[in-house]
């Protein structure tokens, strides 16, 4: 017979498996990722008990590993998206307005917040230069610090950078090219074939 | 596999202060199946420790954001978050009881050649004191060093070991007078 000490020693129990997964995401410090498939083919999305907080589409980013690792917070692979959420992307995509969607920039810096939600409310068929965001921030003369801002937009697609332009009128940079950006603005009208 | 290691908690504690979610993910990972076994000894049904076993982290998240790095370096973070799981144990404990202590869901693997009974187990520990049963439980059960228990409980040296060895004493004795029956 063992010794209680022994016997006592063996009393563990293994957790429910996901209880690591609900702790985590439960205290904020983590999100659960899914794909979503959208007009724009499969697009891995990344959600906290906040909001969204990052989106990527499969053809920059094959495999969520390699979303994951970009994606920089503590991840774990959810079997899909909650349905609301997953309806209220695939509608803000549609529409090209994202008003109602809840996003968690709180990984970001303020300067960083500050620039994505001005660019948010650039409605569907508009640009704006970078100049005119750095206006809104009342920091004139942040132009190329905004352009930096955007270009590490972790919402692509919902965050609008793509509607943001070189004030001389040229299309500028984008994440997923120059063409890309150009065929989104020519889709939602605010450019000319 | 449950030894105490202070090179992880070195890591741990160092994370904590660079990249906070990243060393709670840690915190989590390390702590939680320990913190989970220890509530199920303590409390009454699994949902309870499953609780106690997410509460405590949620509660050490929120206590962290208050921390400066100093005050993380100098943490004993076994000590630290069983001080909070014992308070949600104890919270837990004066709620009425509707089930008696030791009926559980189907947790015994009965792959094991000798299955564990786990319903014996928390009827002798029943029979111990609060202070005995949660000292005999940290200790043997969750493998926590000595100085971890005294900060957990609240309680010197001298009264954790004594609880210990009376616990002990008496969930051997508890044996003893079963198998004469």
């Amino acid at each position: 017979m063992n010794s209680v000490e022994k016997q006592l020693s063996e009393l563990i129990e293994e957790p429910p498996s996901r209880l690591e997964r609900s702790t985590v995401v439960g205290a904020g410090a983590g999100d659960l990722v899914s794909s979503v498939d959208s007009r724009f083919g499969s697009l891995w999305v990344a959600w906290s008990r906040v909001g969204i907080t990052g989106l990527t589409p499969a053809f920059a980013s094959p495999t969520l590993e390699s979303f994951i690792d970009h994606h920089r917070r503590v991840s774990y692979e959810a079997s899909s998206l909650p349905n609301s959420l997953e309806h209220e992307i695939v509608s803000a995509l549609a529409s090209g307005t994202s008003e109602g969607l809840r996003f968690d920039l709180s990984g970001l810096s303020g300067f960083q917040q500050s620039v994505l939600e001005a660019c948010a409310t650039i409605p569907v068929g508009a640009v704006r230069p970078y100049g005119w965001i750095a206006k809104e921030l009342d920091m004139p003369r942040a132009t190329r610090a905004v352009g930096t801002a955007l270009a590490r937009n972790p919402i692509p697609l919902l965050i609008p950078c793509h509607r943001v332009v070189k004030s001389d009128g040229s299309i500028g940079n984008y994440a997923f090219g120059p063409e890309m950006k150009r065929q989104l603005l020519v889709s939602e009208g605010a450019i000319a074939l | 596999m449950k030894a105490h290691d202070a090179s992880d908690e070195d890591e741990i504690r160092r994370t904590l202060t660079s990249n906070r979610d990243l060393g709670f993910t840690m915190l989590v990972r390390r702590y939680q199946p320990g913190i989970y076994s220890g509530a199920r000894r303590l409390t009454h049904r699994h949902e309870d420790a499953e609780e106690v076993a997410q509460d405590t982290f949620l509660r050490a998240y929120r206590a962290l954001s208050g921390y400066d790095d100093k005050r993380i370096r100098d943490l004993r973070l076994s000590g630290w978050l069983w001080t909070i799981a014992l308070n949600l144990c104890r919270n837990r404990a004066s709620r009425p009881i509707r089930e008696l202590p030791g009926i559980t869901e189907a947790t015994v693997s009965t792959s094991d050649p000798l299955p564990i009974d786990f319903d014996s187990w928390n009827r002798r520990l029943a029979g111990l004191s609060t202070d005995q049963r949660t000292a005999v439980v940290l200790r043997h059960v969750v493998d926590l060093p000595i100085a971890d228990i005294c900060v957990a409980t609240g309680r010197p040296e001298g009264t954790v070991k004594t609880d210990i060895s009376r616990g002990l004493e008496r969930l051997r004795d508890a044996v003893q007078r079963e198998e004469l029956l």
